[in-house]
């Protein structure tokens, strides 16, 4: 009995780590849709880029000998940022400006392009192999017996938590509250009109784009520590699962991309918990489908007045 | 069509230059095809440097026959090698060496069986290849079905565990050893408790891990690859779940320790034996040394070892005629950086052996007795 | 406003210097067990050097170059430009596509084997990115999960095959209808999704098939796949020595009985090509049925409501038609086109596993549908040429040949981002009043 509960709550914890995890690159991805509705399939090839400067630079603090965690965190956090941001910025500036105001579509088909050529551009820069990071923060809690199945919680997985839910609630509150949130709410709205009201609608689109590139590379960051592998090509698999989860919680809120990465995370832990690993990823594309039938709109998505 | 026509011309040209017996210089033509681009580049690289060292080894020994390659991509599709195999017909090739991934091997070979081109592939492992009675296809690696018994005997008869998890990668490789170990453990009397299926590229394996740990799992075989299983073991061991895990040769890789650390060691390890730490092969290794290549890669050997083949039994069969040239792979053996090796009537090497190695956090690895 | 620009300019360069250094400059390479970082060669990093100098000059004289691209394009406009009526647009259009069926005719006549085969390739992702053309193009339904229908397609084609035997004549119509079928049962629930979320759902819906295709090991093969699919043979009368329905091969023997190799039958010397530009033509037969079925299709009512649904979806159903059953229209005869091409990449391929069929393969037929300009069939045509033989041209480069296929996306999106060739249909519009 006590064995089965601590096993539900062992796997519960993982479905939550997993469920945050997808949060920190789903909420960066439904602030971009959120503000000028397009669906940036690139922002996982950003999350991509954030993890690899993250391993550049907890490598070159091993080389130059500097060890204390904080510091280490804090340069990678910061490098990734500035890395991902750059990369952010551009890729709207070239990708997607000039394509502003043509059939939805199109942006969709240059940010799969994009997509293309920044796998690739990675792969060329750091090769294809996989590249490895020990691990740099250890060790966690355990309950249970000592002498039957023990439930645990590593500093690490905490960690991704809070960080995930504290990013989301600055985003939120900066949306909701600043002045800047505030010009981006009139930009989702009326693109013109938030123009013919003196907002500077082409730096809060960028803004938006940096903003979301930084997220990326927070999850970058944090993942990377993790699960300590990258290659250029785990982009595409997490903006994948970023991009269901932002859809289930309704694209667009930053609450809902929280809540709908943690349901996919459940999903996922419980599927390969107590059926099998094997159809993780039909459960949670079965259990999309089925939400999506009942609320079209996602779980906390505004439902659409139709406009005549 | 003149292209046809002039390839024919070109191949009846070249045995009438081998059957008159002028001992000139002659250039053959081999197609080196495998992944350069997409996720599995890097086994291609090892095919390419392994390929690419043979054919500047054995031009710098001289002698009548000149080597001349060319790299095809095929980015481990089915479809892109299809087309590929196309272009090395249309471009007068007779000799191939690939493909990597089994899955584009089976589609490429039925075109080089129909049109007479030898291919010998030097990594693609799955058993079906040479199931097919092709009579142009041979491989210069060990199957599947060798490797996985191997590793089944060796967990029931030394380790004897009570609970054994089989996990693979859902994977033609992975699923295909993974089954190969749980047959041979099934037919000893071992339980498995689980085989299950992950997929290619998670990081996350924590609910798996849970579901090993309370089913009292205490033996845990891998098919796949090392990304995975070093995440495996990694996440394993933060768990506190430590039993003893064994993977194939794709696991084999210094790369592991680097994603495990202390948690790779003790993992048990079937590997082809480690050609390039044999004494006979230090001046070769050196070579790749000095064009700064890592010669230890699972592909590299095995690819120079197949150029090398065609080569040979080129000279030995004093023609470039495929069709003789393939009788004469099967009816003689060659000294190659594997030992020497002769091939079976379906084209597989007549014996390659794997060993069980110890893994060592350090990256490096012992012999088990 | 020139310091402004000078410092835009200056914060252009620094950003690629951002973006290029350290993933191009450093490289992580492993030591032992560990990972130390590299630098990269003296070359690369004047490569990089050299970028950043280009974006901060380009960004510098952005204005003057700006202007001078636009008074080239005023100088080209002013060149007399055929400005064509709408009906002759669509005659033009004709005239073109005769004119390509003419070429795809001569093709396999002019050209070496594996052009032949490029082709075919092409042909296939015509006949793919015609069925999404009339779900996305026509009826505006953005659907991400297109090669589910393809993998059913394919997988009829091999599973009947390897299980009873049946032959490829019979299995294609089977193949469609199957394909149909699926599209007709996922369409029924979820039509009433708009845009994005609908887009998801598919997306999901194609993913759930592979994972089923990969998990049904005992059925499907699982990842091994199907090796050993057949190529399609030629029905033909037989009336020596008795009459009698045979059919040919094209390999250089038959070990079944009833088929008959291609050239005893003829008593041609046997010629690999053949089995080649058979199924080229094969190909180019069934591009050009599904051709000219659509174009029917759009002239008529269904595939004028079509149109009308993705305009205006109210507009529509005060008008009194019937939503459901027109998407549902679109996406069951798109998916039963994608089942036909399926069936024959079978049958080319001889050999089918899952991982031909994943996500990349929709986003590559969802591109050939918008970078042919959305709704039109001969930009379809363009585009499957342009996407798929881009990259074969570009094989010259080696391992960058990706990198630029994802730029030239991008790049031509740019330039045309109504599509390379958008559709035109007679239609009635309100002129504007000229720029002077």
């Amino acid at each position: 009995m006590l064995e089965s509960l601590l096993y539900f709550i062992q796997q519960l914890i993982n479905g939550l780590t997993l469920g945050s995890a997808y949060a920190l690159i789903a909420i960066g991805y439904t602030m971009v849709y959120g503000i000028i509705g397009m669906i940036n399939f690139a922002h996982g090839e950003i999350y991509m880029i954030g993890t690899y400067v993250a391993f550049l630079a907890i490598t070159a603090m091993g080389m130059l000998g500097i060890e204390y965690l904080p510091v280490v965190f804090l340069f990678a956090l910061l490098s990734s940022i500035l890395v991902s941001s750059a990369f952010g910025w551009s890729l709207e500036r070239i990708a997607y400006r000039p394509l502003r105001g043509s059939n939805r579509l199109i942006p969709l088909i240059s940010a799969i392009g994009m997509s293309i050529f920044l796998q690739n551009y990675v792969r060329l820069g750091q090769g294809s192999r996989d590249v490895a990071l020990p691990s740099v923060l250890t060790g966690g809690w355990t309950f249970g017996p000592d002498d039957g199945f023990q439930a645990s919680l590593s500093y690490m997985q905490l960690l991704i938590f809070i960080v995930t839910f504290i990013s989301m609630s600055l985003l939120t509150s900066f949306i909701s509250r600043s002045r800047t949130g505030r010009a981006c709410r009139a930009v989702a709205q009326d693109m013109k009109m938030a123009n013919l009201l003196g907002i500077d609608t082409n730096r809060i689109i960028s803004l938006t784009f940096v903003i979301g590139a930084a997220l990326a590379a927070v999850a970058g960051v944090l993942l990377g520590m993790q699960y300590g592998v990258a290659n250029p090509f785990i982009g595409f698999i997490a903006g994948l699962k970023a991009f269901t989860a932002a859809v289930l919680g309704g694209i667009g809120s930053i609450p809902g991309a929280m809540l709908g990465a943690l349901i996919l995370g459940i999903a996922e832990s419980m599927t390969a918990a107590y059926f099998s690993s094997e159809y993780k990823d039909v459960v949670s594309f079965g259990l999309l489908v089925l939400i999506l039938l009942f609320r079209p709109t996602g779980l906390l998505g505004k439902p659409e007045v139709e406009k005549i | 069509m003149p292209k046809t026509i002039s390839r024919k011309l070109l191949i009846s040209s070249a045995i009438a230059l081998a059957l008159s017996g002028t001992a000139q210089a002659e250039t053959l033509k081999i197609a080196i095809a495998g992944p350069v681009t997409g996720d599995v580049a890097q086994y291609g690289d090892m095919q390419v440097i392994g390929a690419q060292m043979a054919v500047e080894q054995i031009n710098k020994a001289g002698g009548d026959l000149t080597l001349e390659a060319k790299v095809f991509d095929d980015a481990c599709d089915p479809k892109q090698a299809v087309a590929v195999a196309n272009m090395i017909v249309n471009e007068g090739y007779q000799y191939v060496v690939g493909h990597l991934c089994s899955s584009s091997t089976q589609p490429a070979t039925d075109i080089y069986e129909d049109e007479g081109i030898l291919a010998v592939t030097p990594a693609s492992t799955s058993p079906e290849i040479t199931k097919r009675d092709l009579k142009m296809i041979f491989r210069t690696i060990g199957l599947d079905s060798f490797q996985g018994p191997t590793a089944g005997r060796y967990i029931a008869d030394t380790i004897k565990p009570k609970m054994v998890a089989v996990i693979h990668d859902k994977q033609q490789y992975g699923e295909g050893i993974a089954t190969a170990v749980k047959s041979t453990l099934e037919s000893k009397g071992i339980k498995v408790a689980m085989f299950e299926g992950i997929s290619k590229g998670d990081k996350d394996f924590s609910a798996l891990i849970a579901k090993m740990q309370k089913a009292g799992v205490d033996f845990v075989y891998y098919g796949g690859y090392h990304p995975e299983l070093g995440l495996i073991l990694r996440q394993s061991f933060d768990k506190g779940f430590k039993v003893k895990f064994m993977g194939p040769e794709g696991v084999g890789n210094k790369d592991i320790s680097t994603i495990a650390g202390e948690a790779s060691e003790g993992l048990l390890v079937t590997l082809p034996p480690a050609f390039d730490t044999r004494p006979e092969n230090k001046a070769l290794v050196d070579a790749f040394k000095a064009k700064k290549q890592d010669a230890s890669g699972a592909f590299v050997m095995t690819s120079y070892a197949a150029v090398q083949v065609i080569a040979d039994a080129v000279k030995g069969a004093g023609t470039q005629d495929p069709m003789k040239v393939q009788s004469y792979l099967r009816a003689n053996t060659f000294k190659t950086p594997m030992g020497t090796i002769g091939f079976d009537a379906k084209g597989d090497l007549s014996s390659f052996d794997f060993e069980i190695y110890t893994w060592h956090a350090d990256g490096t690895k012992t012999a088990v007795q | 406003m020139k310091t402004n620009n000078i410092a835009f300019a200056f914060f252009c360069a620094l950003v690629t210097a951002i973006m290029a250094f350290p993933l191009l400059g450093l490289k992580m390479v492993s030591e032992g067990t560990g990972m130390i970082i590299q630098g990269a060669t003296a070359s690369t990093w004047i490569y990089i050097a050299s970028a950043c100098m280009m974006v901060f000059l380009v960004q510098l004289f952005k204005t003057s170059l700006n202007s001078g691209v636009e008074q080239f394009k005023v100088q080209l406009s002013r060149l007399p430009t055929p400005s064509l009526p709408a009906d002759q647009h669509v005659r033009l259009e004709k005239w073109a596509l005769i004119l390509i069926i003419g070429l795809a005719l001569a093709w396999p006549f002019m050209t070496s084997r594996s052009s032949i085969d490029l082709a075919t390739l092409v042909l296939i992702y015509v006949m793919l990115g015609l069925g999404l053309n009339i779900v996305v193009g026509l009826a505006g339904l953005l659907d991400l999960g297109y090669v589910a229908f393809y993998a059913v397609g394919a997988y009829s084609y091999a599973l009947l095959n390897n299980y009873y035997g049946l032959s490829f004549w019979i299995c294609l119509p089977i193949a469609g209808l199957l394909a149909a079928t699926f599209g007709f049962l996922l369409g029924f629930p979820v039509l009433r999704l708009r845009g994005d979320y609908l887009a998801i759902v598919t997306l999901g819906f194609g993913e759930i098939i592979r994972i089923f295709l990969n998990n049904l090991t005992t059925l499907t093969g699982g990842p091994n796949g199907i090796p050993g699919i057949p190529k399609p043979t030629l029905p033909m009368i037989q009336t020596d020595p008795e009459f009698a329905l045979i059919s040919l091969d094209f390999s250089r023997s038959s070990r079944e009985e009833g088929v008959v190799p291609f050239h005893t039958f003829f008593g041609l010397d046997y010629n690999p090509e053949t089995k080649v530009v058979f199924l080229y033509l094969l190909a180019l037969a069934m591009c050009l049925a599904i051709i000219f079925v659509i174009r029917r299709l759009i002239r008529m009512p269904v595939g004028r409501a079509w149109e009308a649904l993705r305009e205006d979806e109210i507009a529509c159903r005060s008008l009194g038609l019937n939503r459901t059953a027109i998407k549902l229209s679109a996406f069951t005869l798109g998916a039963s086109f994608a089942g036909f091409a399926g069936c024959f990449f079978a049958a080319r391929q001889s050999f089918i596993s899952p991982e031909s069929f994943t996500f990349i393969e929709s986003a590559i037929i969802l591109a050939i549908v918008v970078l042919g300009g959305m709704g039109s069939q001969l930009g379809v045509i363009l585009a499957a040429i342009v996407m798929i033989v881009l990259p074969e041209l570009a094989r010259e480069f080696q391992e960058y040949r990706m990198l630029m296929f994802g730029l030239l996306i991008v790049l031509i999106m740019i330039w045309r981002p109504q599509g390379l060739l958008p559709m035109q249909r007679p239609h009635l519009a309100i002129k504007e009043a000229e720029h002077a």
